[in-house]
């Protein structure tokens, strides 16, 4: 089942669009049990545990990354659980999941779920808005946006019918499945925090934007938006207060750019899936035009917390302008992968050694934190707090959480190589850095890996490219892939510059 | 105010603007791709970033406005090393041999001043087609800007060019199709003016080479009236471009405006006067030509009187010419039997909107479509007839403004339309009535408008009452449900915006179904104010200049009735004019029937193939003692009945100016010289005028000269002075040369009166019906390809895309006669027969056939039956009951 959003369709056949806007992505229709993945954790996997790496065969699409992380490599789909744990003081996001609870509104009741949407309805909802405002939470997509501040925009813009709530399940970060265990095992907390959002800001309708690649979540999704409807905590007079709000799953045909909010938007209208320039945000113009609040799931999931123990008790956890809770993701060269869920302000160091307990393959040589668009981390920097600033500072950033660790089986040059390959079959295409950039960077780091023949390379070649990426690209695909290879360069020139040809 | 500093140049500018505007504004230039001022920014190419104090990254020009206090580099050793990287990384994969071929392409140029050359193959897997007559694909050159796909949706509304893949891999093709003939493509060429390589790119400045010259005029097509600059090189057309400021056309332009310029160049022009000698035509000069002419009416003259000879002028020349023509005809033949082809398409919207509004002219002007918040489209194909105006009605409907339309056929438009209202022909008067029946039983009324600038509402209302939309369904053969759906949108949408074409005059009840139009806009108050009106949509580039001007029987100059001008015209001329009322073109072809009339002359104008019942106006012209031609070809009437062919110039070779259907007038600029001997058309008449005796008062050496005359005699037009005119085109009323001219008519009052009165408007139907015999109605109409006569546009390539008239069936009707797309049909009137190719064509409705009237071979006019418009006698091209069988002959001969 795949209930497409009602997409209001302009009038006339020459407007609608066709097998062009399809041929844009790579998973239409496409069976995902038996393909590989080739997610940056199942890359470094593949290195450490010695395993050739597998590229897909001519014409069949690249897999990244399907969410199984924390015990990559991996094939096809499972539905096996990561160890998770709320290592914070309090328990925000992960704390039923790390209490095994099951998927059903029962359970998410039993935990007290469904407090905050009752509080809140028996007020107003400024009163919503104002306790995420003082929770200082901000945007856990990796934009690090003050939710608050979104939230006040979308309330004040101005619409002629409704306002859209649109939750962003394309957590497609390599090495980030957060919100794959948040939407497989307590996707009431999203429909919660989503039913919140469209309380406080005056919206009736809600698309959860999820990607190909978590299947089962859909069908836990589906699950639970029926037992939420059944219940009467979505429809119309939702809880008796004049208030209706419906949530439908839109399912993503394969393209890690939807991620970016405008893309994901155009995804949704049926149009090419291009980021556009900002503004108009989508907090005034969103989906079908109407102002649309778009967070991602873990976002949405904190809300319900917020909202039930006010922004100040959010506000206490944390630290400096990073406040709050994070959910982490492990990889699989941890002695102890999976989720945790810790306070920022926490060191990278005992982010890698206390709860990872160190690396199990070999000799840490750098951890990735918060996707492929960011940085590496190196060894003599894990002192660093865990913080959007802290990590920025070092050229790195929280992202989304994901944290893939790797080890000297790894070469930069193929590391690099792979993040560049995954970003330019990535790109839309839409700027000249990105579409060109990438693709030219590629082809050097392939060379410089190893992996093919080619006239020799000049530095300063690499360094122009990189330069372009982060300073012109349109959106960030390309300013993250530059950030990325800027950040292998800072850290890592000297094993680079011996691998030039 | 917002101050920047540009460069280290401290400047205000208002807020809105871009960075790339101010920059613009200081002479600044910005390298950029993926711009173009008729288009959103788009932010896509990156090369015009520039450098902001403060800001982590760079900031698109383009796109970016600016903010008090903001610091811009636009050329900073970064963002000149950026700009210099993107470009290199192009011409990674670029061919070479494009920068030589067209050096000035804006890729090109800065390939150049960043020194880089391309080095690639471009060998690339991509599209390309050199099939299309105009457009020349070659996307090796495609740089990813994406300035064709979205010119393509948000200026033409096409959605022809359509983007493949992502990253690198992304492609450019045209919609469901191998090549772009067999693609929704309009040709309207947009994407070929702003592709920044060549990708795509005009035929003919591949093949003659890039204009050395541009002259700005106006469009010799239809009644829009775009400004066009064209471009020239040793006195040939070599390209046309919009005008990006022109303020009707906006930086678009058609097919025909933008493509169809061959004609001009064509070996068949005539090029030096001919006097026809039994079978033969002999070559002779202008004085020969000039002296035969002035006898020969002089002649007729004496014998006959000045009721025997007849003038048409020609709503394809300049006003100036027109008001040369009528004043040619008044003074120096003594005779008001001037006319001119508006007799044959909205004198009925002429007379209607005069009697009824006091103007008979177009109330709201086409800068009000993007204000309607609706649209009722009578009997009208903007899309093709009127394709600028269409591709403007099909944003704002994109935007979200309604659309109702009235057409025997799914047109384009009524494809998009909330609601079509699918008529049977000849059946618009009960429909508009019955829609003004349920806008008045409703209540959806304006009460401020009847209140304040409606009178006769008390007796309109109880003649409207037994207008049922279930007595109209009767006639009209639309759902009653339908008529009230369209009636409450048109009311509701306010202000709605109403346009009608020929599908509401070209009847029986023209005049009246026009009048029944007003009713509703009256009542709905929809007319004084932005978005609103009604208003026809000119077929021809002057028809409503032609008319104006005087080449109207009954009317002077200004469209005054003579009545009352007359005395005031006899004295600004110096010479009487006569008490008798002039024969329209109708009663012309009558009395030339009868042998009263001894002479024609026709000035643009082929009547012998336009008019209806072809066979009987052969007849008639058969009986005139002088044809008198002036064109630019032999057309049908010189070829038949002409006795002398007078060479005249084409809009491209001589100046004036044009009257566009919102009231505008424009300048009409010489771009290239007239081939051979031909003149433009008020030297040739101003010339026999001489040779008549009336040399002083045709004493003009200029257009301007002859222009500042009609402003003399025309009050509404006193303040378009040339120079203004130079500057931007004007709509009158415009009395002084301070006036700013008049966008939107009655504002405040109608001309003489506060109030316009509704009419009671009986139905009487067409005489032409079907039966056993003659089974399907049928209506004649436009295409988008090809011109009315197609004397302009079969000659020219314009022929590849559409050569021919075509019988547009139903598939279902086809169907049933056993018809198969391509096979030659016969088809029979009362009037007469033609043999025509057949077109299988789902937008025509089951008893109903279509066809254009564009092709000399086939001759659709044989078919149209002798039906007049009973006020104005515009005869009724749109009913025609026929029967319709396979030819077995074969092909059409």
């Amino acid at each position: 089942m795949n209930p497409a959003p009602a997409i209001a369709r302009p009038p006339g056949p020459r407007f609608e669009a066709g097998a062009e806007v399809e041929s844009f992505y790579h998973l239409v229709g496409c069976d995902l049990s038996r393909r590989r993945c080739e997610g940056t954790a199942c890359f470094v996997a593949q290195k450490a545990l010695g395993s050739a790496p597998v590229l897909p065969a001519p014409g069949e699409p690249r897999i990244a990354c399907l969410g199984r992380c924390f015990e990559a490599p991996v094939i096809g789909l499972d539905r096996a659980r990561p160890r998770i744990e709320v290592q914070a003081r309090e328990g925000v996001v992960l704390s039923r999941l790390a209490r095994g609870l099951d998927a059903g509104l029962a359970a998410y009741q039993s935990a007290g779920g469904g407090t905050a949407l009752a509080q809140a309805l028996r007020g107003q909802p400024s009163a919503v808005i104002e306790a995420v405002i003082a929770s200082e939470l901000r945007g856990r997509g990796g934009a690090a946006f003050p939710t608050g501040r979104k939230w006040s925009a979308v309330a004040a813009a101005p619409t002629p019918d409704t306002r859209w709530i649109v939750a962003n399940a394309d957590e497609g970060d390599a090495g980030a499945y957060i919100d794959r265990f948040i939407l497989e095992g307590d996707p009431h907390a999203l429909i919660e925090g989503m039913t919140l959002a469209a309380f406080a800001v005056g919206a009736s309708r809600g698309i959860i934007y999820l990607r190909h690649e978590y299947p089962y979540a859909q069908e836990v999704l589906e699950q639970a938006l029926a037992e939420a409807r059944a219940t009467g905590w979505l429809g119309g007079a939702i809880r008796g207060r004049d208030f209706a709000f419906e949530i439908e799953v839109f399912v993503g045909h394969g393209s890690y750019i939807c991620g970016e909010e405008t893309a994901l938007l155009h995804s949704l209208a049926g149009q090419r899936p291009e980021p556009t320039i900002r503004p108009p945000y989508a907090a005034s113009r969103g989906y079908l035009g109407r102002p649309t609040l778009v967070s991602n799931v873990e976002t949405f999931a904190t809300v319900p917390w917020i909202v039930e123990r006010g922004g100040e008790a959010y506000r206490a956890l944390g630290f400096s302008h990073s406040r709050g809770t994070k959910a982490l993701s492990l990889n699989s060269l941890f002695v102890r992968p999976g989720l945790y869920e810790v306070e920022f302000g926490l060191p990278l160091r005992r982010i890698v050694e206390e709860l990872g307990g160190g690396l199990r393959s070999g000799n840490l040589k750098g951890v990735i934190v918060g996707g492929p668009l960011a940085g590496i981390v190196p060894p003599h920097l894990l002192d660093t707090p865990l913080g959007f600033e802290e990590l920025h500072a070092i050229g790195a950033a929280v992202g989304h959480g994901g944290v893939i660790a790797f080890d000297h089986s790894t070469s930069i040059a193929a590391l690099v190589h792979h993040v560049l390959s995954f970003g330019a079959s990535e790109s839309c295409g839409k700027c000249t850095p990105c579409r060109l950039g990438t693709r030219r960077l590629e082809e050097i780091f392939a060379r410089a890996a190893g992996l093919a023949e080619g006239p020799g390379t000049i530095r300063a070649e690499v360094e122009e490219l990189i330069a372009v990426l982060r300073q012109a690209s349109l959106c960030g695909h390309g300013v993250g892939l530059g950030d990325f290879a800027a950040s292998a360069l800072r850290y890592f020139g000297k094993e680079l510059d011996a691998c030039w040809p | 105010m917002l101050a920047v500093t540009i460069n280290g140049d401290r400047q205000q500018f208002p807020a809105g603007t871009t960075i790339l505007a101010a920059a613009q504004q200081l002479g600044l230039e910005i390298p950029t791709l993926c711009h173009d001022d008729r288009l959103q920014p788009n932010g896509a190419c990156r090369l015009c970033v520039v450098e902001v104090a403060g800001w982590n990254r760079f900031a698109t020009a383009c796109s970016t406005e600016i903010t008090d206090g903001m610091e811009i580099r636009t050329a900073s050793p970064a963002v000149e090393d950026a700009r210099r990287t993107m470009l290199r990384l192009l011409a990674a994969d670029y061919p070479p041999a494009a920068c030589e071929e067209a050096p000035e392409k804006p890729l090109h140029r800065w390939f150049r001043e960043y020194e880089i050359s391309p080095s690639g193959a471009g060998a690339r897997s991509c599209f390309r087609d050199a099939a299309h007559p105009y457009l020349h694909v070659d996307m090796a050159q495609c740089i990813n800007c994406s300035r064709c796909v979205r010119i393509c949706d948000e200026v033409q509304g096409q959605f022809v060019w359509r983007a493949w893949n992502r990253g690198a891999e992304t492609r450019i093709l045209p919609n469901a199709a191998a090549c772009l003939t067999e693609s929704d493509c309009v040709s309207c060429g947009a994407c070929a003016d702003t592709c920044p390589t060549g990708a795509i790119q005009d035929v003919s400045e591949r093949v003659h080479g890039a204009a050395e010259q541009w002259t700005r005029t106006t469009c010799p097509y239809c009644g829009t009236g775009c400004e066009m600059l064209v471009g020239t090189r040793a006195d040939r057309i070599v390209q046309v471009l919009p005008a990006l400021d022109a303020p009707v056309n906006k930086g678009h332009l058609c097919v025909k405006g933008r493509y169809a310029f061959e004609f001009t160049h064509s070996p068949e022009r005539v090029t030096e006067p001919m006097i026809r000698e039994g079978e033969k035509w002999r070559a002779v000069s202008w004085t020969e030509a000039v002296i035969f002419v002035a006898s020969r009416l002089t002649a007729i003259l004496e014998k006959h009187g000045p009721q025997s000879i007849g003038m048409l002028g020609s709503a394809r020349g300049t006003n100036e010419e027109n008001y040369v023509a009528q004043k040619f005809a008044r003074l120096v033949l003594g005779t008001n039997n001037i006319d001119c082809c508006a007799r044959v398409c909205h004198a009925p919207t002429a007379a209607a909107m005069k009697h009824m509004l006091g103007t008979g002219a177009a109330t709201n002007s086409f800068d009000d479509i993007e204000q309607a918040g609706g649209f009722l489209i009578c009997g009208c194909n903007p899309t093709e007839a009127h394709p600028i105006v269409g591709a403007r009605i099909k944003q704002a409907v994109r935007r979200g403004a309604a659309l109702i339309v009235i057409d025997p056929r799914e047109t384009e438009l009524a494809q998009m339309a909330a609601v079509h209202l699918a008529l049977r022909p000849g059946t618009n008067v009960p429909l508009l009535n019955a829609l003004a029946h349920v806008v008045v039983e409703e209540g959806l009324a304006d009460p401020v408008a009847l209140q304040e600038r409606v009178r006769d509402f008390a007796p309109f209302r109880e003649f409207i009452r037994e207008w049922t939309p279930e007595r109209a369904a009767t006639i009209c053969g639309v759902d009653p449900a339908r008529i009230r759906a369209a009636a409450r949108l048109y009311a509701e949408a306010r202000p709605t915006m109403a346009f009608h074409g020929l599908g509401m005059t070209e009847h029986v009840q023209g005049t009246e179904g026009v009048m029944a139009l007003v009713n509703l806009a009256l009542l709905t108050g929809n007319f004084g104010k932005p978005g609103a009106g009604v208003n026809p949509l000119r077929g021809q580039n002057n028809v409503q200049g032609s008319a104006h001007m005087g080449c109207e029987p009954g009317h002077l100059t200004g469209f005054v009735p003579i009545e009352t001008a007359r005395d005031a015209f006899a004295t600004a001329w110096g010479g009487a004019l006569s008490q008798k009322p002039g024969l329209n073109l109708m009663q012309m072809m009558d009395a030339a029937g009868r042998s009263e009339l001894k002479a024609l002359w026709a000035i643009g104008y082929d009547v012998a193939f336009t008019n209806p019942g072809t066979l009987q106006t052969h007849a008639a012209l058969e009986m005139i003692e002088l044809v008198i031609v002036q064109d630019l070809f032999f057309n049908e009437l010189a070829h038949k009945f002409g006795h002398v062919i007078l060479p005249a110039a084409s809009p491209f070779e001589k100046d004036g100016t044009f009257m566009n259907s919102e009231r505008r007038v424009q300048r009409v600029r010489r771009a290239v010289a007239p081939p051979g001997a031909a003149l433009p058309d008020w030297k040739i008449v101003g010339d026999v005028a001489r040779a008549m005796g009336f040399g002083s008062a045709f004493r003009y050496t200029s257009a301007e000269e002859i222009w500042d005359e009609v402003r003399q005699v025309w009050k509404a037009g006193a303040g378009m002075s040339y120079a203004r005119l130079d500057r931007q085109g004007l709509q009158w009323p415009c009395p002084d040369e301070t006036h700013p001219g008049t966008t939107i008519l009655h504002t405040d009052s109608f001309p003489g009166s506060k109030t316009a009165p509704l009419v009671c408007l009986d139905y009487k139907a067409s005489l032409d019906t079907t039966c056993a015999e003659f089974p399907f109605m049928l209506t004649t109409g436009r295409s988008l390809y090809q011109f009315n006569a197609g004397t302009m546009t079969m000659r020219t390539p314009n022929r590849e895309l559409r050569a021919t008239d075509t019988l547009d069936l139903s598939p279902a009707d086809g169907a049933q006669l056993d018809l198969r797309e391509g096979d030659t049909v016969s088809v029979r009137s009362r009037q007469g027969s033609v043999l025509l190719p057949l077109h299988l064509d789902p937008r025509v409705k089951r008893g109903e056939a279509f066809a254009t009237f564009h092709a000399r071979e086939i001759g659709i006019n044989h078919l149209i039956g002798a039906g007049r418009d009973r006020e104005v006698m515009t005869p009724e091209y749109k009913v025609v009951a026929v029967c319709i069988e396979k030819h077995e002959g074969g092909a059409v001969p």
